[in-house]
């Protein structure tokens, strides 16, 4: 018996009748939108459709009442979700400086092109 | 799972638990599976120089995921759950780095830029001053060239109106020969005299004075009168009146009697207003005939008295 509550307390997390994790599910939800803004479908779409499904995932667990698993389901799909967005974020002040970069390098050559047509 | 207390069951659970404690015993230094590769992924990211310092609360709290991840755990499921969160906050962590490394780039590329835009405009304005300038040198150039052939020109004006002058003067030089040559027939047609070296000579007969008388006879006016009228109208002329005789009679009295005609002479053209100082009267005698003594012919030629007139000091002095 001295071994018997440790093993009921084991099990009995499990299978407590725990909430729904309605707060992760909308932190996951509004990671996903933040992503969405950020033009994350267009830039991390992998991620962002990663997100996606864990988030529906995680409401189908809801819904089979497998709490845990729902809870972390949705706290990957808020990770994923905010993977999202920071990845499309970058992508695009990636795309802004190699643009800044072209232009510069052709204003460059124009200049130097320009220059040997003078001489 | 509701086995009731059942001896056998009982011990197969103390030894399933003791067999799981000691497995877990085993597995405790071992670390969740993947988490291994997390915490790599995580070091590599903190020693990159270029974004450790970039993302620092995402990093902090990548950190703390990775150190959850690496707890071991038992609950496979859950320790899977860990490394999935760590891994993508690692990932999220970079990618907020990288972020934040492009924007600070951004401001050395808007740099960049600006001097690439600068220097273009520093090498257009370049450009356009040397074209200014060559323009510049075209004008100057062409300016030049008007100024030589404004020069040239000039000096064709010139050399043109220096041969039109010259031209003009050797005109006004012919010209006043031929005034002079005009003025000097003038001057003999006026006198009726001859043109000697000596100067305009008018020679007046013995038809002005009586025989051995000094005293101009009345008729004597008109040859004398040509004189005055030629004196006056050439006021810078001086003349000599110059008395001759035959040789007839005595050399003293001859010598007299030439020179007594020849201040008559001389009385007569002051009285009609000849300046006496323009006037010299000299009495030659009987020396210097211009025909013989024999014949009265000649002695009658002989009988004379001649009107030297000077040279003008300068021919055209006389305008």
């Amino acid at each position: 018996m001295a071994l018997g509550l440790p093993f009921l307390f084991l099990f009995g997390t499990a299978w407590a009748a725990k909430p729904a994790p309605t707060e992760n599910l909308q932190a996951a939800q509004q990671a996903i939108a933040n992503a969405e803004r950020v033009d994350a479908a267009v830039n991390s779409a992998v991620e962002l459709g990663e997100a996606r499904n864990k988030l529906a995932l995680a409401t189908a667990a809801v819904s089979d009442k497998k709490m845990v698993v729902a809870q972390r389901l949705a706290d990957e799909s808020r990770a994923e979700a905010e993977l999202a967005a920071a990845r499309s974020t970058a992508a695009k002040a990636s795309a802004v400086n190699n643009d800044m970069k072209r232009s510069t390098s052709t204003l460059i050559d124009e200049m130097q092109r320009k220059t040997g047509e003078s001489k | 799972m509701n086995h009731s207390n059942s001896m056998p069951v009982r011990t197969l659970i103390a030894a399933a638990v003791v067999a799981a404690l000691i497995a877990g015993c085993a597995s405790t230094p071992r670390q969740p599976m993947g988490s291994a590769e997390v915490r790599a992924k995580l070091t590599q990211l903190q020693s990159n120089t270029n974004l450790a310092n970039r993302a620092p609360v995402a990093l902090k709290d990548a950190e703390s995921a990775v150190k959850v991840a690496e707890t071991p755990q038992k609950d496979l499921e859950l320790a899977a759950h860990r490394v999935y969160i760590a891994d993508r906050k690692v990932d999220t962590a970079r990618a907020l780095a990288e972020t934040s490394a492009a924007e600070a780039e951004r401001v050395t590329l808007n740099q960049m830029s600006e001097k690439a835009r600068l220097d273009s405009r520093t090498r257009e304005v370049d450009r356009a001053k040397a074209d200014a300038s060559m323009a510049q040198v075209d004008a100057a150039n062409a300016r030049a060239d008007t100024a030589e052939q404004k020069v040239a020109t000039n000096q064709a004006r010139n050399d043109a109106d220096a041969a039109v002058l010259a031209a003009k003067v050797s005109q006004d030089e012919a010209a006043l020969a031929q005034q002079q040559a005009s003025e000097l027939q003038r001057q003999v047609a006026l006198l009726q005299a001859r043109p000697t070296d000596r100067g305009l000579v008018l020679t007046l007969g013995d038809t002005l004075f009586a025989t051995g008388k000094s005293e101009l006879k009345s008729g004597a006016s008109a040859n004398l009168d040509r004189i005055t009228a030629f004196m006056s109208e050439y006021p810078n002329r001086t003349a000599l009146i110059e008395g001759f005789t035959d040789s007839m009679g005595a050399d003293d009295y001859n010598q007299q009697l030439s020179q007594r005609r020849a201040d008559s002479v001389k009385r007569y053209l002051v009285g009609k207003g000849v300046g006496s100082e323009r006037l010299s009267a000299n009495g030659r005698g009987e020396n210097s005939p211009v025909a013989d003594n024999e014949s009265l012919a000649g002695r009658q030629q002989n009988r004379r008295v001649e009107v030297v007139i000077s040279q003008a000091p300068q021919i055209t002095g006389a305008n």
